[in-house]
């Protein structure tokens, strides 16, 4: 995930990582994770160096360009459940098609190149 | 590729979904998709989301998904016959002359030939799955789905956080700034082919040796051996 700013409103922040800032911590689905303070941010905002320390994601930064990348969790498999996560991809002429919209449905994915 | 086998197997349940991991995007794929008219969904993933996501790492990949939206097999190697460059005579005298000035192109050829590619056994695995759906011994339990996803230590990790500043910096319009991201995700994730030819094929659409880029498509095939470019299926 591309972040210009490692300081973000917690709606924001939920919308974009589908993590929701609550007293226990961070979660997501069944999962929370605790987070410790944040004092370098308001009240209601989130320090993403802060979460990404506590959840494994290596965050990387290109100064030249003021971006931040957040990756995925470290340290387990690719895979933590086999439900398939939610999937959005646009087609040519850019309209977003949702893979659930599939369901009911056997599905084979293929994922291909031009290169 | 596919549209034959989906008209077979459309009528029994089955959709295909294909995805271009092209950060080319709609532009880099277009050709492809308007020749095949493809009757199902064909989507565009620039950002390359699908290769974290799944654990995708090498194309063509196939992730088989059920009625309730579970994955009963994770991404490997998915080709629907012999592809094209595998019907190959490598010592026609008509091949080879028109290599004549190409001499490595021809050794990619030569290289190609031996890579391990399973259509028939995937294909009838997928007519299994589609015929008897959760008893199909090829439909994997959660579990072992699970298991047999790729490992995600942190250098995967970091590389995928990497390849994503790349190609972002790269849809910005600023390629050179992209290389050393593309690079860095190649050292730190070294068998992830979608990272490396996607790189490359900016840099030479061949794939061949330059400057930008510690590796190229013949060396780094040569140097894990052809016969595993392409893991063998574990049926």
């Amino acid at each position: 995930m591309i972040l210009d700013t490692l300081d973000l409103d917690a709606a924001e922040f939920a919308r974009r990582t589908g993590w929701e800032i609550k007293p226990e911590g961070a979660c997501r689905d069944d999962r929370c994770v605790p987070l410790p303070a944040m004092p370098d941010v308001a009240v209601g905002h989130v320090d993403v160096r802060v979460f990404a320390e506590q959840l494994g994601m290596p965050l990387l930064h290109d100064e030249a360009h003021g971006l931040w990348s957040l990756g995925p969790e470290a340290g387990g498999r690719v895979l933590a459940s086999a439900a398939l996560p939610d999937i959005a991809l646009p087609d040519l002429d850019g309209n977003l098609f949702a893979l659930h919209t599939l369901r009911g449905q056997k599905v084979l994915l293929l994922a291909w190149a031009s290169w | 590729m596919w549209q034959t086998l989906r008209a077979e197997l459309h009528p029994h349940g089955l959709e295909i979904v294909t995805v271009a991991l092209d950060t080319g995007g709609a532009e880099a794929a277009r050709r492809w998709i308007d020749a095949a008219h493809p009757q199902h969904p064909a989507l565009i993933d620039q950002a390359h989301q699908l290769d974290a996501l799944l654990g995708i790492v090498n194309v063509p990949s196939g992730v088989w998904i059920d009625e309730q939206g579970m994955i009963v097999r994770p991404p490997e190697p998915a080709f629907p016959q012999r592809p094209a460059f595998q019907n190959v005579d490598p010592d026609n005298p008509e091949l080879i002359e028109r290599y004549r000035d190409n001499p490595r192109g021809l050794e990619v050829v030569r290289e190609v030939l031996k890579l391990r590619i399973e259509p028939e056994a995937y294909v009838a695995a997928l007519r299994d799955w589609v015929a008897n759906g959760a008893a199909s011994r090829y439909a994997l339990a959660p579990d072992e789905v699970i298991r047999r996803s790729r490992p995600r230590p942190l250098e995967v990790a970091e590389a995928a956080a990497s390849f994503e500043l790349g190609q972002h910096l790269y849809r910005l319009g600023d390629q050179a700034a992209a290389v050393p991201w593309f690079r860095r995700a190649h050292r730190l994730q070294p068998d992830n082919w979608t990272y490396k030819r996607q790189a490359w094929s900016f840099a030479d659409p061949r794939q061949g040796p330059t400057d930008l880029y510690e590796g190229d498509w013949l060396s780094d095939v040569r140097a894990i051996g052809a016969e595993n470019y392409y893991p063998p299926l574990e049926f």
